[in-house]
């Protein structure tokens, strides 16, 4: 479908190139110091310590939640069926779910499954959708209509049928297989966002000039178009974050998500929907953990986005 | 431009006859016997089971089931399903009220979404942008379908202003809420990726330029901030127009929609090859048209983008 | 058994007149938009699964359409006893030949009139293996029956059982296989309802819109996923004992969704009430609910057939002493089930409250002892599968729990897509674990507990997904079908139940509940077999 292509202006080579390669050290010097001046940036705003130190904690909740809190929910007896769905108390202060475990000490062993779901699978998709996205982008011509028909199929595939196929090639059941089905399963997103930044941004002077002067295409990919199609991208990115968080308990109703006896904030929230009305704070909690988590990513996407992004100087 | 619209739509010819096969296969990969699934718990009688296996074609290899039926689908037979309903039958009254629904939503997360986000844009930093902020995290952790339920509850049992459920009222009453509910995730994507494009825009020379020329304000945002903050939205609201349409599974059971998503997932657990094919088609149908709009926006959005 | 929503034949039958209450407030009243007036109401029902031919609906949500559409020769009245309805009499002397008469008066809802003949066509059909009707096996008590039903890919040589005969248009003789003093009982499930000559002709069209001999005609088809409008025969032998007009059977697919109709008044009877509303709805409701015991039994099995881990019956009592049956009835279930202590259902003649014995009452310290007396399990771990879609995740889960504190394993939860999945893997020999699994009754009689799913037959032709094999057992099994007398069986079948309770195949956990709900509009109702019992509706 492609859009004029770029990469056909091929200058005669020698003539420039000495001119180029001058033009492309001088760049060069300019990303370096885009680098340095982004961490001033960043260095004064509070914002940034902020979100930082709230996912130092969360991290630190998933190497080590046994810091957290002197309950273990794999312990014999954690969970008294009596117990189900108290209110908070004192020494229980997010109070008990459906099968009477402590809410509190779920949430704080349910981070590491969900932070690794999350993340990973948000990273995966923005990685592998992000670069294809430029490919296809920066190409056009076949390239961008194969890949481009691909996405329509992955997006009309129901996600029950992918999801269970790709379970039944790599089994499932933990945080990894799951973050690895999201990630096959999401990718075209990001995908179609990039692509569509990357056309809407190769036609700007400053690509024109550095393809005027013979830069080649992975340089002008990632020199020049990456740092200007940030926005949309770590949008995209840190709210697929908490989606995929909550999103990894639909798959448990497939049989693959994470299983008991393991613990995430997706399915606490998805076992506390059903009596919600009557017991809301056994939703209520993991879910305010949940929004925290999203909320400090997408406070430091925000940072990071106006301290690098080249348009927001 | 007319030959590139022209060229997109005769590639769709080859991708659907390749989707067809593909579905098929992959919901042959699947796991189950859809005689069985009939039968429920209970074991199917071994008798009855396989008169109907043979009905259906389900002893033939799998390449001889998709001759079946795609010569059936080139004579205008989508087939029937496993307990004899056409499958046409489903789909003309299935998609009138999917479609319903995904325009509806999709007008109420695209007005709200980027409205939200414009506001957020200009007022950073202040109470709007914060308001939206929590609005949207909101969206994102609570469960589309506690949300649902509390509206549902709030307004249509306790106040009484929208229906509870279902399709009586007819479009719009009957729509306005369930299409909210099926819009809020997106409206939330909506609103920070017009918030994160705005600012930026608002930024670039030729806003500058604008403003130094002494254009209103009002003007300046209007035409030139938010035409050129779009394309990310657009390209979003592009690819959601199919998931609104194939993916609003749980909204239509909340509010007892009739619509493409609930079949499609009931379809798949049955293990309807058939009518999973012919619905998934469908939604590869309606994702190349709209991402074939959406391209064509790309240019009216940005002149220096076009075609070959 | 399909799990508690789509369970054909449940026998427990529910009385609930109210002395008309104060109408909760006439705003709450006048509020609701409910598409009924004029004595029509209306129910929640789920998609009935095929069209709407009596011979092939074997789930609840279309059963309850045909319920109403046709009239069989007996019927359930309000306790769940087998009475006749369109039948004057059902006779016999040795329980093997059945002489049928019927009453007068009856006619299709297109003035056809009802004779032996339409029974013996519409037996014919359903049992005929060509026609693949879902009841099929129903008919398979009746002689001749094998002919219709040579085997997949034999030809049917004859259309008609050799056991169906009309001595005349209001005497039908009927003659079994072997003696079987259910047969009535059986005839009671609409699968035996009779059919007007125009069915023959288009079956699939007449599906859409079904003509029977009920005490309703359909006002319209089907509307798929959308709703059923039935409204009142009135040439209906009995139209005057009932005073509804019509019923709008409204479709959903979700019983959260349907419950909040209820309260909004758009819907006047809700069967199945979710969930989510245990805790409220009788305060909801103020107390227009039914609430009483239902037919299905709900069990924790092994696959014993194969692995060998779970061979001593003491290592499965001792499971099943470690289970608190009566914490997880009220908090998991919020009172919707109640404690199993035998594997018969409490509505069922013949059942014995505790006939489990110790095996079922809740030991944590004989449980481990009697675990670690038979050896414990290999690892000291258990998998206890379930399927996901049927709401099973917390009860197991529970079990889990408990199982892994008072036996000091380490026990897990494992969810199947749905329970075919299990299925194809105790089939397939691939699945270790012990598994969920519920029956419910085909008729009201204790037989249907324990052929169906503990005898040898049953692992290749029924539901004996365990694998379990006991002679003696099998040997009461045919000695309570021979019995002169119901009392007499009766006491076989215990003794056949003792077995059980002795050898453990399965854990019986729970007995399930019916919970309903009703508007205001209506002063009472009753159900029997999952059915309304549409003479017993009475308006407000």
């Amino acid at each position: 479908m492609s859009e004029k292509t770029i990469e056909k202006t091929a200058p005669a080579e020698g003539a420039v190139s000495d001119k180029a390669t001058a033009a492309e050290e001088k760049a060069a010097a300019r990303q370096a110091s885009l680098i340095r001046d982004g961490w001033e940036i960043l260095r004064k705003r509070p914002m940034f310590y902020i979100s930082a130190f709230v996912i130092v904690i969360l991290l630190a909740l998933a190497i080590a939640p046994g810091l957290f809190t002197s309950r273990s929910p794999f312990s014999d007896g954690f969970c008294q069926l009596q117990n189900s769905l108290n209110p908070p108390s004192s020494g229980h202060m997010f109070g008990y779910d459906v099968q009477g475990c402590d809410i509190y000490t779920r949430s704080v062993f349910g981070t590491r499954n969900s932070i690794i779901v999350g993340v990973v699978t948000a990273l995966a998709t923005t990685a592998l959708g992000g670069l294809l996205g430029i490919i296809a982008g920066l190409r056009g011509g076949w390239v961008d209509t194969i890949l481009s028909r691909v996405t329509e199929v992955f997006f009309a595939l129901p996600l029950i049928v992918g999801a269970l196929l790709i379970m039944s090639i790599v089994g499932g059941g933990d945080a990894w297989s799951v973050s690895l089905i999201m990630a096959v399963l999401g990718w075209p997103q990001v995908f179609r966002i990039m692509r569509g930044e990357v056309i809407a941004n190769k036609h700007n002077d400053y690509v024109m000039a550095a393809k005027a002067l013979g830069a080649d295409t992975t340089r002008i990919a990632f020199r020049h178009i990456l740092p200007n199609t940030l926005a949309p991208v770590i949008v995209v990115t840190t709210m697929n974050l908490g989606v995929y968080i909550s999103a990894e308990a639909a798959l448990s109703y497939l049989g693959i998500g994470i299983q008991h006896p393991n613990i995430s904030w997706g399915l606490m929230i998805s076992d506390a929907t059903d009596r919600f009305l009557t017991s809301p704070h056994a939703l209520l909690f993991p879910a305010a953990v949940l929004s925290i988590t999203v909320l400090a990513f997408i406070m430091l996407g925000d940072v990071v986005r106006d301290a690098f992004d080249p348009k927001m100087r | 431009m007319g030959r590139f619209v022209v060229r997109r739509i005769l590639q769709a010819i080859p991708v659907l006859i390749g989707v067809t096969f593909l579905i098929f296969y992959l919901v042959f990969a699947l796991k189950g016997d859809p005689i069985q699934a009939l039968a429920g718990e209970k074991r199917a009688d071994p008798n009855v089971a396989a008169m109907l296996r043979e009905q259906y074609h389900l002893n033939d290899p799998k390449i001889v089931q998709y001759w079946h039926y795609i010569t059936g689908v080139f004579t205008g037979d989508l087939g029937t399903t496993y307990t004899g309903r056409p499958i046409s039958e489903i789909v003309s009254e299935r998609f009138p009220v999917t479609l319903k629904l995904a325009l509806t939503a999709f007008g109420i997360e695209a007005v709200l979404g980027i409205t939200a986000g414009i506001f957020a844009a200009l007022k950073k930093g202040k109470f709007i942008d914060n308001l939206v902020l929590i609005s949207t995290l909101v969206l994102i952790s609570i469960p589309v379908f506690v949300l649902g339920s509390v509206l549902q509850l709030e307004l249509g049992v306790k106040v009484g202003i929208t229906p509870v459920a279902g399709i009586d009222d007819g479009w719009p009453n009957s729509y306005i809420l369930p299409a909210f509910v099926l819009a809020s995730t997106s409206m939330a994507y909506i609103a920070r990726l017009t918030r994160a494009s705005m600012m930026e825009s608002i930024r670039a020379d030729y806003v500058r330029t604008a403003i130094a020329k002494g254009l209103p304000r009002r003007r300046v945002i209007g035409i030139h901030t938010l035409r050129n903050s779009l394309i990310p939205v657009v390209t979003f609201l592009g690819m959601d127009l199919g998931a609104l349409m194939g993916g609003a599974i749980i909204t239509e059971r909340l509010f007892n929609l009739p619509g493409i998503g609930g079949q499609l997932a009931k379809s798949v657990y049955l293990r309807e090859r058939p009518v999973v094919v012919g619905l998934v088609t469908l939604l590869v149908l309606i994702y190349l048209v709209a991402n074939l709009v959406v391209d064509l926006l790309y240019a009216v959005l940005d002149p220096r983008i076009r075609y070959e | 058994m399909r799990g508690a929503k789509s369970a054909k034949w449940v026998a427990g039958a529910a009385v609930v007149a109210l002395a008309a209450t104060a109408c909760g407030g006439g705003d709450g009243d006048s509020k609701g938009k409910g598409g009924s007036s004029g004595g029509v109401i209306s129910m929640e029902i789920g998609e009935p699964q095929n069209l709407l031919v009596p011979s092939n609906t074997y789930e609840t949500e279309g059963g309850q359409v045909i319920h109403a559409l046709f009239t069989g020769l007996t019927k359930l009245n309000e306790k769940s006893e087998v009475v006749n309805d369109l039948a004057q009499a059902v006779e016999t002397k040795d329980s093997k030949v059945w002489t049928i008469k019927l009453k007068p008066g009856y006619t299709f809802h297109n003035g056809e009139a009802v004779t032996a003949k339409s029974f013996i066509d519409a037996w014919n059909y359903g049992a005929n293996q060509d026609n693949a009707q879902q009841t099929n096996p129903l008919f398979s008590h009746i002689q001749g029956y094998k002919d219709l039903n040579p085997g997949p890919k034999k030809k049917v040589a004859t259309k008609e059982m050799s056991g169906l005969k009309a001595v005349d248009d209001n005497t039908l003789q009927v003659t079994l296989d072997a003696p079987f003093s259910a047969f009535p009982a059986q005839l009671s499930f609409s699968a035996f309802s009779p059919l007007p000559k125009v069915f023959f002709n288009d079956p699939k069209g007449f599906g859409e819109a079904p003509i029977g001999n009920g005490p309703f005609k359909m006002s319209g088809k089907f509307q798929h996923d959308e709703k059923i409008s039935v409204v009142k025969y009135d040439k209906y032998p009995e139209a005057s004992k009932i005073e509804v007009k019509g019923v709008d059977f409204k479709i959903y697919s979700n019983l959260d969704t349907a419950y909040k109709d209820l309260l909004a008044n758009n819907i006047d009877f809700h069967i199945a009430i979710p969930d989510s509303a245990l805790a409220t709805y009788k305060k909801d409701l103020d107390n227009r609910v039914i609430d009483t015991a239902d037919s299905s039994v709900g069990f924790i099995g092994f696959p014993l057939k194969y692995n060998e881990a779970f061979k001593k019956p003491e290592l499965r009592k001792a499971l099943s002493m470690a289970i608190d049956r009566k914490t997880i009835a009220d908090k998991i279930f919020q009172g919707a089930r109640t404690p199993a202590d035998d594997f018969i259902s409490p509505i069922i003649q013949g059942y014995r409250k505790g006939a489990c014995g110790d095996a079922c009452n809740y030991d944590p310290a004989k449980a481990k002892a009697l675990f670690q007396q038979a050896g414990g399990l290999p690892n000291n771990t258990l998998e206890i599968g379930y399927n996901a879609d049927g709401g099973h995740k917390g009860w197991v889960e529970a079990v889990a729990n408990m199982l892994q504190q008072n036996l000091g394993i380490k026990v897990t939860a494992k969810p199947f897509e749905k329970f075919q999945a299990i299925l194809n893997d105790l089939d397939a020999k691939k699945y270790q674990g012990a598994f969920r699994m519920a029956w419910n009754m085909d008729y009201p009689d204790m037989e249907n507990y324990l052929r169906p799913i503990f005898s040898k037959d049953a692992i290749e032709n029924g539901s004996n997904y365990a694998g379990y094999v006991n002679e003696d057992f099998e040997k009461l099994l045919v000695e309570g079908d021979k019995a002169p007398s119901k009392d007499e069986a009766i006491k076989k079948y215990q003794a056949a139940d003792d077995i059980l309770a002795k050898d453990m195949p399965y854990i019986p956990v729970y007995f399930y509940k019916l919970n309903a709900g009703f508007s205001s509009k209506i002063k009472s109702i009753s159900v029997a077999g999952h059915n309304v019992l549409w003479d017993t509706v009475k308006l407000s």
